[in-house]
């Protein structure tokens, strides 16, 4: 299968001009992730997460090295709206993002720019709607919704254009534990159902679990990447860079650390759950 | 013996009073804070907690009930309403955001000016705040807007410290942070409360964060007090916080479930230590030594 | 709470003028307006209140809002009523002390405020029946025959719609500020004008701050949501003329042909 976003040797820097400092903030990444994939980016503030993001739409082309989306180049500047297209953003900021005054205009600005007919426009915000489950609150305005809800229309935005990927950057960090939840089922969802390539970025270890590929970032670089049932279990590495690790797989660690015979690659405690009953019902 | 610092009496708030819209914000919360406490204040987005804290200043007047500070109720005298702002300070939700002097040192620098403290009384102050926030001096003549999302949410707190308030107030002072960031505010919120010894309440809808530092929990649901209890005891009722859309800490529920299955758990579990103990001893493997 | 916040006067109802077509409602509004001030009498102004009174009926706007959106413009109302009595001339006069009234100064300036009543009227139904964003889409539609002139109406209805979508964040925002500085003890209702000037100086700066990060993010975002400009967009809801538009023009227009003549046959009060 060929990849669908591919980073060649990328790296990228910030300049400031005033006062004459270069920040390299991505260097020499090589990356692949395949269509259809959900993929989670993991990093402290400032590993060059964002950055990524940002690489992968166009929005920021690499100094050296190449990005190329189902095999664009993004230098390509004549593909530029092809790129945007084909890979949707959504941002931390679920207000920065809302365009118009009623959520259902703001799901149709996307697809009015890219001058598809009325009727088409009118049956994909619907079906975007209900997709997000926000088709009630179609006619409200963006500043009456909750955060979580503000979010899933920014993503309901996106998907009425059609992507074949969507690129969230940090869609949860300003969120509270439900609106939390509701972004991440929905995004699970874009990605079974609709086979819609998901590239996840957050700092939260409890959402990294439900992925079906983690990569670890530090300054610029990968330093771990692959299913998150690997990934974590590399505890001291994790902290490390200062990232969590999910409880249930620590504990399991420290279990396993005594003496009790558990794998040590648990992410969820319903995972942990099972294993210690079974180990009971074989003490007893 | 405890003393009292801060206490409501049957304190309600309603908005749109009189119409058909009229909502309760709060509803007859009677609480007691004493003094050096460390309160935990939970609870889902709209559930009051943030209109509650509100009152603890004067920011914001109950429609019926009264805020004690001191014994004293708050608006006795209506004028005096600004000390009361000194006497209990509240850091808000993303707090870089009230950052707008040139400088660090000015920045925190403009409570204790509104204060008319003496220069030399503020410039004592502003290093103190800066070393219990964990930045060096060198900070203090960066322009603020110039540092990272961390150091800005710690220079925005450090301007509340300064006005070495008896009660401080943060709300989510973790919102948004990576867990680095968590966990450098969490450690400063405790090392503060240990050398000044001053009433600290946080408001977050993390247990997992509350639990960490906190002695007591106050749970707010549909604008009502719902608990209000030592950590330990707000967590027996660990399945309740969970219906009421709270994160309960994966290991709390974890041993909830053991207990649904019939083990013999305790249910308030919440530090990996005690859970990796327990768990070996149901699993017969003794204590971690 | 901030949260009720309804940006406009747009006031909810299904009514014959709420369905019409925006753009077609700004043209009646148009019309009304020079109607109003092509009046000459009080009979062409009887007939203009007239059709400003059955657009309000039908609008099923309760009289109450339209009392509203007058009260403010009541002192301009008195004032222009008031020059107009004491300084035009003519007909019989009446004096008291040092002031001098004539007759046809108080049928001036009876008939001035009426003109500047049915003013604020015919405008409130426009703005009471009309969603705001409908109206910067209307505006920008019938003004598009300006881009021969290169002026981009676009550019400028979208700023409009953009305007509208923050002012309540915004006003979130200043109310959040505000309560964060007045927390450090900041004092926004004592002192003297200086004072208070700049004790607005904590809430301006971190509110510019915030907003130019705002306008920074949506230009990103919008152009990740594929935004060029005004070319080759469409639009998801149409505008259609339908027979109630026909009807109600040409019924505009009717009556504006009426004052015409009447006018023309019972002559000028002014």
């Amino acid at each position: 299968m060929s990849s669908y976003i591919e980073f060649e040797n990328v790296s990228f820097s910030y300049r400031d001009e005033e006062e004459g400092t270069v920040n390299n903030v991505i260097k020499d990444l090589s990356l692949k992730i395949d269509k259809g994939d959900f993929v989670c980016v993991l990093g402290h503030n400032g590993c060059g997460k964002s950055t990524t993001a940002k690489l992968c739409n166009a929005i920021l082309i690499p100094d050296s090295g190449r990005v190329l989306i189902d095999g664009i180049d993004t230098k390509d500047e004549d593909k530029l709206y092809d790129i945007r297209r084909k890979v949707g953003m959504v941002f931390q900021n679920p207000d920065n993002q809302i365009v118009a005054t009623i959520v259902e205009d703001d799901v149709a600005f996307g697809p009015e720019n890219l001058g598809i007919d009325p009727k088409e426009i009118r049956a994909r915000v619907d079906e975007a709607l209900k997709q997000v489950e926000m088709y009630e609150f179609r006619t409200f305005e963006p500043h009456k919704l909750s955060g979580g809800q503000k979010q899933r229309v920014a993503i309901a935005g996106i998907i009425a254009m059609k992507p074949e990927c969507i690129v969230l950057d940090e869609p949860t960090a300003m969120l509270d534990p439900r609106g939390r939840r509701e972004v991440m089922k929905t995004v699970k969802m874009l990605n079974e159902e609709f086979g819609i390539t998901v590239v996840f970025i957050t700092h939260y270890m409890d959402e990294a679990v439900k992925a079906d590929r983690v990569i670890v970032m530090d300054e610029g670089k990968i330093i771990l990447d692959g299913a998150p049932r690997e990934v974590f279990t590399h505890i001291e590495k994790l902290r490390s860079v200062g990232l969590d690790v999910p409880e249930a797989t620590e504990l399991a660690s420290l279990l396993n650390r005594h003496g009790v015979n558990i794998r040590k690659d648990i992410l969820d405690i319903d995972e942990l759950l099972d294993c210690i009953v079974s180990l009971t019902e074989d003490k007893n | 013996m405890s003393v009292t610092v801060l206490e409501t009496e049957n304190l309600s708030h309603v908005y749109s009073k009189g119409t058909t819209s009229q909502v309760h914000a709060i509803r007859d919360i009677s609480l007691k804070i004493e003094k050096g406490e460390l309160v935990g204040i939970i609870g889902h987005t709209g559930s009051g907690k943030s209109t509650l804290i509100q009152h603890f200043n004067g920011l914001l007047k109950g429609s019926s009930g009264t805020v004690l500070l001191d014994g004293k109720d708050i608006w006795s005298d209506k004028k005096n309403i600004r000390n009361v702002r000194f006497r209990v300070g509240i850091c808000f939700q993303y707090p870089e955001y009230q950052l707008f002097e040139e400088t660090v040192y000015k920045d925190i620098a403009y409570g204790p000016k509104n204060m008319k403290l003496s220069d030399e009384e503020t410039d004592k102050r502003v290093r103190q705040v800066l070393s219990f926030v964990g930045l060096d001096e060198s900070y203090l003549e960066k322009s603020p807007f110039d540092l990272s999302g961390g150091e800005k949410r710690r220079v925005a707190i450090a301007g509340v410290m300064a006005m070495e308030p008896e009660v401080l107030i943060l709300d989510e002072p973790c919102a948004g942070l990576d867990p680095k960031g968590r966990e450098t505010v969490l450690s400063l919120i405790t090392s503060y409360r240990e050398k000044t010894g001053s009433t600290v309440l946080v408001v977050s809808h993390s247990m997992e964060d509350i639990s960490k530092i906190a002695s007591k929990v106050l749970v707010m649901n549909n604008s009502q007090l719902a608990y209000y209890d030592t950590v330990d005891g707000v967590f027996t009722h660990s399945s309740e916080l969970y219906d009421m859309g709270l994160n309960v800490p994966q290991l709390t529920r974890l041993f909830l479930k053991l207990r649904e299955k019939g083990y013999d758990v305790p249910t308030d579990v919440y530090t990996l230590e005690k859970a990796g103990s327990e768990l070996l001893r149901l699993l017969g493997k003794g204590d971690i030594r | 709470m901030i949260s009720d916040i309804t940006i406009g006067q747009y006031y909810k109802e299904n009514s014959l003028v709420h369905r019409l077509d925006a753009r077609n409602k700004i043209i009646l509004t148009v019309l009304m307006i020079a109607m109003i001030f092509s009046c000459k009498n009080f009979i062409s102004m009887g007939i203009v209140a007239l059709v400003v009174f059955l657009s309000v009926l039908l609008s099923k706007v309760p009289v109450k809002m339209f009392l509203k959106s007058l009260k403010p413009i009541i002192p301009v109302i008195l004032f222009t009523a008031i020059i107009n009595m004491f300084y035009v001339k003519g007909g019989q006069e009446w004096s008291f002390w040092i002031i001098k009234i004539t007759e046809k100064g108080i049928y001036t300036a009876v008939f001035m405020a009426v003109r500047i009543i049915l003013l604020i009227i015919s405008s409130s139904i426009l703005t009471y029946t009309t969603v705001p964003t409908m109206l910067t889409d209307a505006i920008e539609r019938l003004l598009s025959p300006l881009k021969i002139f290169k002026i981009s109406v676009h550019s400028w209805a979208m700023m409009m719609t953009l305007a509208l979508r923050f002012i309540p964040t915004l006003i979130e925002e200043i109310e959040r500020i505000t309560n964060a500085q007045k927390a450090r003890g900041a004092d926004f209702e004592n002192g003297n004008l200086i004072d208070r000037i700049k004790s607005l100086v904590p809430v301006l700066v971190p509110l510019f701050v915030s907003s130019f990060k705002r306008a920074y993010d949506l230009a990103f975002a919008m152009s990740c949501r594929c935004y060029t400009g005004g070319e080759g967009r469409t639009r998801m809801k149409q505008m259609k003329f339908t027979l109630k538009d026909v009807i109600s023009l040409l019924f505009f227009s009717a009556s504006f042909a009426v004052i015409i003549l009447i006018n023309k046959q019972f002559g000028a009060l002014i």
